[in-house]
């Protein structure tokens, strides 16, 4: 499974964490790719919209998250809007971050940046 | 305290506005008393300007009712998420309690305070609608949440990671620019997209800006005229989010990459990211106030604030304002403020030719701002019939 997470928004346009960040999850340890495989179900993410929020009227700065799995010759692609109130899908969200910021502590090539 | 100048604007809605009513229930003599009364009748001007809208002209008799109110309320409340982001999470300090200890809580507690006394005390503006509306804030949102936002009813604060970002609520400029969204929405609103977008962000800047200048009490020359200094983890390589100063130098990191802001329209990004460029373009309306309020010297939230309150008021201030239109109701507002040719007129087509966006006001009546292209289908947004 092959994950892309991409940020949007927030309250200022920072470039550099503006790129999306891949997630092998052959590369990762098997614990955290358990969980996220898990999580993935867990959030019938290939079932869910393609948008999932929408912007309240006069709503400024909030981030807005691309998602996109690969898995098994499928593909599917879901926008998140901040504060994102589905409890699953948040669930996945925590866990792509918390791997991130593991990530960005530990030796390369766990995550392509 | 009765307004030095005698001839400052205020909300059309108001027959007296709020901060002369309240001083002259206290203090009033009677040439303030007179004062007061020359200063309604002879602003015409901005009555006519606001009554020209059927929107406005409906939401005036609510706004009539509150602008009586002799007493301005500043109704605060801070929620602590405590690291969910499911809303509202508890109560933490509501309106005249005293500090919590939780550094985030005071903080946004004190930046909604500086907010509101900007607003009240310079502009006659009773909350960010005008009518009062309680100012709500949430801190703790998420864990290492790097981002603070409006979701167009209340501010949301993360506690950043620690290793990009400090905590959101202690640059004070940035809670000023989240409630300056919930003004320009109640005011414009400005589309949140392309320049019309950027305009939005530009405001939010300025008037947060302004928050942190009036709460440091320092002049335009004294300012640092940074958004969300502090903010930036130790180690990074940067200063702050954005310099108004001089947009596109407010950090070069190799984490965060280099502050992509222009400062000049023959720099102007076009982009389908943020929204088309929204916090990226703002550096070109945002050096126009800096260049605008340094050009006029003394403390920024006076003149300078004044004509961009006032453009943000004007009626002509369409939802697709682009920054040339937008150029040109900042340079009539300048003219009615304070008069035409004046030093003031002046500077603000200084301010805009500086950008690179050349304006003149005879232009204004005739001139047509087609519409942007590729603007979303949905309407902008309904004005609130507050």
């Amino acid at each position: 499974m092959r994950i892309e997470l991409k940020r949007e928004g927030g309250v200022a346009f920072i470039p550099g964490l503006n790129r999306p960040r891949l997630f092998n999850l052959a590369d990762l340890p098997p614990a955290q790719a358990e969980a996220i495989t898990r999580s993935v179900q867990a959030a019938s993410f290939f079932e869910r919209p393609a948008r999932v929020g929408t912007a309240s009227k006069g709503a400024a700065d909030q981030t807005r998250y691309t998602l996109t799995i690969e898995e098994g010759g499928r593909r599917h692609s879901v926008q998140l809007l901040e504060p994102v109130e589905d409890a699953s899908l948040r669930a996945l969200l925590d866990l792509l971050k918390q791997v991130e910021r593991t990530a960005a502590r530990a030796p390369p090539n766990t995550v392509n940046r | 305290m009765f307004h030095p100048r005698g001839h400052h604007r205020h909300s059309l809605h108001c027959i007296l506005p709020p901060y002369l009513l309240r001083s002259v229930a206290q203090n009033g003599t009677g040439p303030q008393r007179a004062a007061a009364l020359h200063t309604a009748a002879v602003d015409s001007t901005f009555r006519s300007l606001r009554f020209a809208s059927t929107q406005t002209a409906q939401r005036a008799p609510s706004r009539i009712i509150s602008g009586m109110m002799a007493e301005s309320q500043c109704h605060r409340s801070i929620y602590d998420l405590q690291g969910q982001e499911t809303f509202p999470g508890t109560l933490a300090r509501s309106e005249g309690q005293g500090a919590t200890g939780d550094v985030a809580v005071d903080e946004a507690y004190d930046g909604l305070g500086a907010t509101y006394d900007l607003l009240w005390e310079v502009y006659g503006r009773n909350s960010i609608d005008d009518s009062g509306m309680r100012l709500n804030a949430h801190v703790h949102y998420g864990t290492n949440y790097d981002n603070a936002f409006w979701d167009g009813q209340r501010m949301v604060f993360g506690d950043g990671g620690g290793d990009l970002f400090n905590r959101f609520t202690i640059a004070i400029d940035i809670i000023g620019h989240e409630l300056a969204h919930g003004m320009t929405e109640d005011e414009g609103p400005l589309v949140y997209f392309r320049q019309a977008g950027a305009l939005n962000e530009s405001m939010s800047d300025v008037f947060g800006s302004l928050v942190k200048q009036k709460f440091l009490n320092q002049t335009a020359d004294k300012a640092d005229w940074l958004i969300g200094a502090g903010l930036l983890a130790d180690g990074v390589q940067g200063k702050a989010l954005r310099s108004m100063k001089a947009p596109g130098t407010a950090y070069d990191d190799p984490v965060l990459g280099k502050d992509p802001q222009p400062g000049h329209m023959r720099d102007f990004v076009r982009t389908w990211e943020d929204n088309g460029g929204v916090h990226i373009n703002s550096g070109i309306p945002n050096r126009a106030f800096f260049l605008l309020a340094t050009q006029l010297g003394g403390y920024a939230w006076e003149k300078a604030g004044h004509i961009w309150y006032e453009a943000l008021r004007d009626t002509r201030l369409r939802p697709d304002c682009g920054f040339a239109r937008f150029a040109r109701v900042t340079l009539m507002a300048a003219a009615r403020l304070y008069g035409e040719g004046g030093a003031e007129d002046t500077a603000v087509r200084d301010a805009w030719n500086q950008v690179g966006i050349p304006v003149t006001r005879e232009k204004v009546s005739v001139a047509f701002i087609p519409p942007q292209q590729g603007v979303p289908a949905s309407k902008p947004s309904r004005r609130p019939n507050a």
